[in-house]
């Protein structure tokens, strides 16, 4: 989130699309409801089916799922069109007057540059233009045909009202309806606000979905201000946190990249991941890069990291540089192609499920047969501990070796979580851990501790980054903080915590595990912990908590919130400041940096972790295009849309094994979308929420909710068993007849949609098996996150039941 | 006495609530107090926090004798300011599951069944597959002849389940280890 | 002291925190329910000895627009009870009234209640609430959590309501919130009501006419009844 949970009541239009939040965030409801209480917020929740979010929303739009770019785009061309956008903004915080070089364009669907046999694109083509001085070159006055805006005009012109409603199956009433409710934020006193979650990430698009949306809020002016901003409903407990952290391959902790092999030094790495730029108001905060990574590296491993030997930089695992679309990807599904063809021998699964899950669930579980070892820390049996013995499979005749370590529940230990609004918040230990669990921390740090001891007698491969690893001996959670948090390493303050990130350095005297975090806890307190409600008058305003807990970065609540003041520093509208300029200093939340306002000397431009400084309208970041462009899902019912040639995401993202069968378009067989999401009883995957029995009476069995169309259609009746088929699997489930799913109408034709819920696996009998059996291996070419939301499937009356009985 | 509830709601609604239950002949002026005793006077409360959606509405369990009798809303957090939805209203009975796995379980390639080991047993044994498949199975180049220093064959499919500074643990071990195939649910 | 619930359906978002956190406060057994047969969302389908409040769903397509109502029901706790009128016929205060709240409490007592008694009380009950544990005999529904209420907190399900759905306080101020809201919620939804504000301590406040939910929301229709005496 830019902004945090209790923004969301200051803002005058809530537009949830790509979320049911009233289900899967259902306490942050409180917040939109006061909106719409408190100031007569207009709640608009877009998605294909209605839920019991539509049900508090003024109006809810049933969207085609996988069409959220054409809806968007709508809006964008409709802004433009009408001259919607907030002038002042648009002119001073966004690259609107850049202008594009000559060499980028776009044609029947592809931007220059497209490589179709690595299905990457060469981004050189899409850069700006320069002077002779390396700056960018621009038009103030926004009339050049090339420059940013008007190159977005150009490209979403096409974006008609009649096209867009043709291809997602919204009535041109209804587009207008939200066009025009939104758009009307687009006022230095009106915010509105984007709440988005996986609805949205869950495609082959799904990244140029939320690009959509930055580009409206940055035409609106609603980024930095209070009651707007973009804000991704982070999923899971403490996804931010373990996002933050990384658990992912392509970043290190504080979203330093992973080495790659054309990075065999410090040097070369510093010189190829820190961003430079020759815009004289841009802050560039990203060129603090090297401070980062060597003091990760210093925490890494400790004294042991010098600067004679990179601080032990080559002791980290390098990735390969990515020449097609899936090398260098070591993301779960080419980890899952790899497993299933044997190159990964073992490893580990913590507290996740992807046997029940990850897409096209048939092929994970065959996949977890050929390793030769699988160690794991769960609370539950699940589909995943188990799976050597699932309905089927034949335990004599599957060589895994499993290790299932206990683990324990949050309230048996203490730490940090991060929640969606970046608030970093201490939990406490209540009672001790049942049986013979233990914390995750405290089980991974006795295994690698039994590999150090191992290597340290036995010697052994490329041992350096094992013996000299800076390790822990138990596990004691305000430790790790601390180191987390960073400490000096040398000099006077040697020993002492830093007190915030530009304490650190790039010389090895200071450490820290996750730069973001520096400032969390310092040799006077450990923030995390406060819960204090103190605040001033403006922060109460709005409802900051500066007291309560501590936010990344420094204490900061809401993000690029130099953007909600005018150059002069002086807040847009001054019922709803987030920052004041009082002459001397900002008061209110934490400033995005203490320069002071743009229009004064050394102003600053306001997006200081872009490298110029400024929001993108275009944006040359992204693998798949520079402005978002809508394409069907990987499976779709559609043969073309009507906005190019291209009819997929041409940089998508596939698993390629026999076991990843993809209907060709407009499939007779598989004529219907399926689109797949969470359930409020449950959580995700389902296996903590199925063992708990209150939670199972409330929402017992795997059911598919369908219109009465379709089930008229296919002779079938609320409550009947019923069998869903796609190319990849099958399931059966409990027909919901609902007057909450309707056909669309597309491209002059009916196209049904169905929803299922994943979280009904066969470890508890009775319930149904996984959904994701149907649903496809293919992924954003941005960020490798599977298309959940859309794949085709068929329907129909089941004879007999076997997993629901 | 036999009304039905139609013949009782005609005599309740004759006329402006003319008919009271003391009319009935029925004495409702009850002079004691039915309360229960408050099972969590007493208790002990701890600040833990609802392990699902990341709005992160913290809970007080309370506690009593090292066992959590209840658990309910935390008013201080000013997000949630108590309220939790039905996930977070069953804290107890998931901290307290009988459904828990308590004891280190080990599997036996191609056996049919668990088996309860020790904790020591288990660390032991899984440091020596590790150590294994890493010695045996450690890249130092790539196909183009350039230093990778890492372990192919091995992954983590890790966990946002886990707090800040596990995080940071299961990172630190998992890279030292030289593992890329490294993986959690913010891609899913 | 008075006290009365107030539920004001056009906030709730059928988040069932409330359904579940007073199972749990009750430690009450899961039912075993089914979707096979069953196909909604509202789930256990009825109110049972396990279940002293359940939230009924409702949907509906009005002007080509749907609609789906919410409404955690549970015992009004009526200022003059009708089920202890049948009770008190079998067993004497096996239905008593708190004095210090006016909830209304079903006692160990019920247990001696007949099974024929038992359903005359269920009869009696315009909103179909009392249930009895076929295996120990006792008749049970919401008790206000009135342990919780004594020493200062409110009930559970109104503690752990994320928005503002369930209210609970004295009487007097859950009627002029009642109306406040009422007032409110009717620029959206004009034909938005109270149900049975006069006789209840648990004051409904819906969106649709009331036929647009379950057949016991309400009382039967009282006008009409009182015309008819």
């Amino acid at each position: 989130m830019t902004n945090h949970w209790i923004d969301i009541k200051n803002t005058d239009c809530c537009l949830i699309i790509g979320s049911n939040a009233a289900e899967h965030h259902p306490v942050c409801f409180k917040w939109v409801m006061k909106a719409k209480e408190e100031r007569n917020a207009t709640v608009i929740h877009v998605d294909p089916k209605f839920s019991r979010t539509s049900a508090r929303a003024d109006f809810h739009v049933p969207l085609r799922s996988g069409t959220d770019i054409a809806f968007m785009g709508g809006m964008i061309n409709y802004i433009l069109t009408n001259n919607k956008y907030f002038k002042d903004y648009v002119k001073n915080y966004t690259n609107a007057s850049f202008i594009v070089n000559d060499n980028f364009s776009f044609n029947n669907g592809l931007f220059t540059g497209f490589n179709p046999q690595t299905k990457l694109y060469d981004k050189k083509n899409w850069q700006f233009a320069v002077d002779e001085k390396g700056q960018i070159r621009k038009d103030p006055t926004l009339q050049h045909p090339r420059c940013v805006i008007n190159m977005l005009k150009q490209h979403f012109s096409r974006y008609t009202i009649q096209k867009v409603s043709d291809i997602t199956g919204v009535s041109p009433d209804n587009l207008l309806k939200v066009y025009e409710a939104f758009t009307a934020t687009g006022k230095a006193d009106k915010a509105g606000t984007v709440l988005y979650a996986l609805g949205w990430t869950q495609h082959t698009v799904g990244v140029q979905n939320i690009r959509t949306s930055g580009i409206v809020q940055l035409l609106l002016g609603n980024i930095g201000v209070a009651g707007g901003g973009i804000n991704a409903l982070r999923g899971e407990p403490n996804v931010q946190g373990s996002t933050d952290h990384c658990i992912l391959y392509h970043v290190l902790p504080g979203y330093l990249p992973l080495p790659r092999a054309n990075m065999p030094t410090l040097a070369e790495y510093k010189k190829k991941t820190t961003p430079l730029t020759n815009e004289s108001t841009s802050v560039n905060w990203w060129q603090n890069r090297p401070k980062y990574i060597v003091s990760y590296l210093k925490g890494f491993f400790g004294k042991n990291a010098t600067k004679e030997n990179d601080f032990g930089y080559n002791w980290l695992p390098k990735g390969d540089i990515p020449k097609s679309e899936r090398d260098g990807d070591y993301s779960y599904i080419y980890i899952m192609e790899k497993m299933l063809k044997g190159e990964i021998k073992g490893g580990s699964i913590w507290a996740t499920n992807p046997a029940q899950s990850l897409p096209n669930t048939n092929k994970n579980r065959k996949a977890l047969e050929n390793l030769d070892f699988l160690y794991m820390a769960e609370i539950h049996q699940n589909e995943t501990t188990d799976f050597w013995h699932a309905p089927g499979v034949d335990p004599k005749k599957v060589k895994t070796e499993m290790f299932l370590f206990p683990s324990c529940h949050r309230a048996e230990k203490e730490g940090s979580i991060s929640n969606s609004g970046r608030w970093v918040l201490w939990h406490y230990k209540a009672v001790n851990p049942m049986g013979d669990s233990r914390s995750m921390g405290q089980i991974m740090i006795d295994i690698m501790k039994e590999v150090i001891d191992l290597y340290k007698e036995e010697g052994g491969t490329f041992k350096e980054p094992l013996v000299n690893l800076n390790w822990y001996k138990k596990y004691d959670a305000e430790l790790v903080a601390k180191r987390i948090n960073g400490y000096y390493t040398s000099g006077p303050n040697k020993g002492k915590q830093v007190n915030g990130f530009s304490e650190l350095a790039d010389d090895g005297s200071t450490a820290s595990m996750n730069w973001l975090y520096a400032g969390s806890i310092t040799d006077d307190e450990n923030r995390m912990k406060r819960r204090s409600l103190k605040q001033t008058p403006m922060q109460k305003e709005i409802g900051i908590y500066p007291n309560f807990s501590w936010c990344w970065p420094m204490n900061r609540r809401v993000l690029y919130n130099r953007a909600s003041v005018d150059i002069n520093g002086q807040p847009w509208d001054p019922s709803r400041a987030v920052i004041r300029w009082t002459g001397a200093t900002w008061e209110g939340d934490v400033p995005d940096g203490g320069a002071p306002p743009m229009a004064m000397k050394g102003g600053k431009s306001p997006f200081i972790m872009l490298k110029d400084g400024l929001g993108q309208l275009y944006g040359t970041g992204l693998v798949d295009g520079p402005m978002p462009e809508h394409y069907e899902p990987i499976e779709t019912p559609l043969r073309n849309h009507g906005f190019s040639g291209q009819l997929n995401n041409p940089c998508a993202k596939l698993a390629t094994s026999e076991m990843d069968k993809i209907a060709a378009p407009a499939d007779p067989r598989f004529p219907i979308v399926l689109t797949t999401y969470s359930v409020t009883e449950h959580w995700c995957g389902g296996s903590e929420t199925r063992n708990v029995p209150s939670l199972l009476e409330a929402e017992p069995q795997l059911y598919v909710e369908i219109s009465h169309e379709l089930a008229a259609e296919k002779g079938i009746k609320n409550g009947d068993p019923v069998i869903v088929e796609s190319m990849r699997g099958r399931v059966e489930a409990v027909a919901m007849v609902t007057v909450r799913i309707t056909p669309f109408r597309v491209q002059g034709r009916t196209v049904h949609l169905i929803g299922m819920p994943f979280a009904f696996g066969w470890t508890k009998k009775g319930i149904g098996d996984a959904t994701n059996r149907l649903t496809v291996w293919a992924g954003d070419p941005n960020t490798s996150i599977p298309e959940y939301k859309a794949c085709c499937v068929n329907i129909r009356k089941a004879d007999k039941v076997t997993e629901l009985a | 006495m036999n009304y039905s509830r139609r013949d009782f709601l005609k005599m309740a609604g004759a006329g402006a609530g003319a008919l009271a239950l003391g009319g009935l002949g029925i004495n409702y002026l009850v002079t004691e107090s039915y309360a229960k005793k408050l099972k969590i006077k007493g208790a002990k409360e701890v600040i833990s926090i609802c392990p699902f959606c990341s709005v992160s509405c913290h809970f007080i369990a309370h506690v009593k004798g090292g066992q959590v009798v209840s658990t309910e809303g935390d008013p201080g957090y000013p997000i949630s300011e108590g309220a939790l939805c039905a996930k977070g209203a069953t804290m107890m009975s998931m901290i307290n599951s009988h459904h828990r796995v308590t004891k280190p379980l080990y599997r036996a390639p191609y056996s049919d069944k668990w088996e309860e080991k020790s904790y020591s047993w288990m660390v032991e044994t899984l440091a020596r597959r590790i150590k294994d498949t890493r010695d045996k199975h450690f890249v130092s180049t790539n196909e183009a002849g350039q230093k990778v220093n890492r372990l192919d064959a091995m992954f983590h499919a890790g966990s946002s389940q886990m707090s800040n500074e596990e995080c940071s643990i299961v990172v630190q071990a998992q890279r030292a280890l030289g593992i890329v195939n490294f993986d959690h649910q913010a891609r899913i | 002291m008075s006290k009365a619930f107030f539920i004001d359906t056009s906030r709730c978002t059928a988040c069932r925190g409330c359904q579940v956190a007073c199972k749990e406060w009750q430690e009450f057994p899961a039912n075993h329910t089914k979707q096979l047969g069953w196909g909604s969302h509202q789930n256990p389908p009825d109110l049972n000895c396990f279940n002293y409040k359940v939230v009924r769903f409702t949907e509906f397509k009005a002007d080509k627009r749907v609609f789906w109502n919410f409404f955690p029901d549970q015992c009004r706790h009526c200022l003059e009870p009708p089920c202890k009128v049948a009770a008190d016929a079998h067993v004497k205060n096996a239905v008593v009234i708190d004095k210090d709240t006016g909830a209304i409490i079903f006692t160990e007592r019920t247990r001696k209640i007949s099974k024929t008694g038992f359903l005359q009380m269920k009869e009696y009950c315009p909103y179909n609430i009392p249930r009895r544990n076929e295996e120990t005999g006792i008749i049970n529904k919401c008790d206000m959590c009135l342990e919780r209420v004594e020493a200062g907190h409110v009930p559970i399900c109104v503690k752990t309501c994320p928005t503002g759905a369930m209210n609970f306080g004295e009487r007097g101020d859950m009627l002029a919130l009642a109306q406040n809201r009422l007032a409110a919620v009717k620029k959206d939804f004009p034909d938005a009501t109270l149900l049975d504000e006069g006789s209840v301590r648990v004051i409904y406040l819906i969106t649709h006419k009331r036929d647009m939910y379950h057949h016991n929301a309400m009382n039967e229709k009282p006008a009409q009844d009182a015309s008819m005496a």
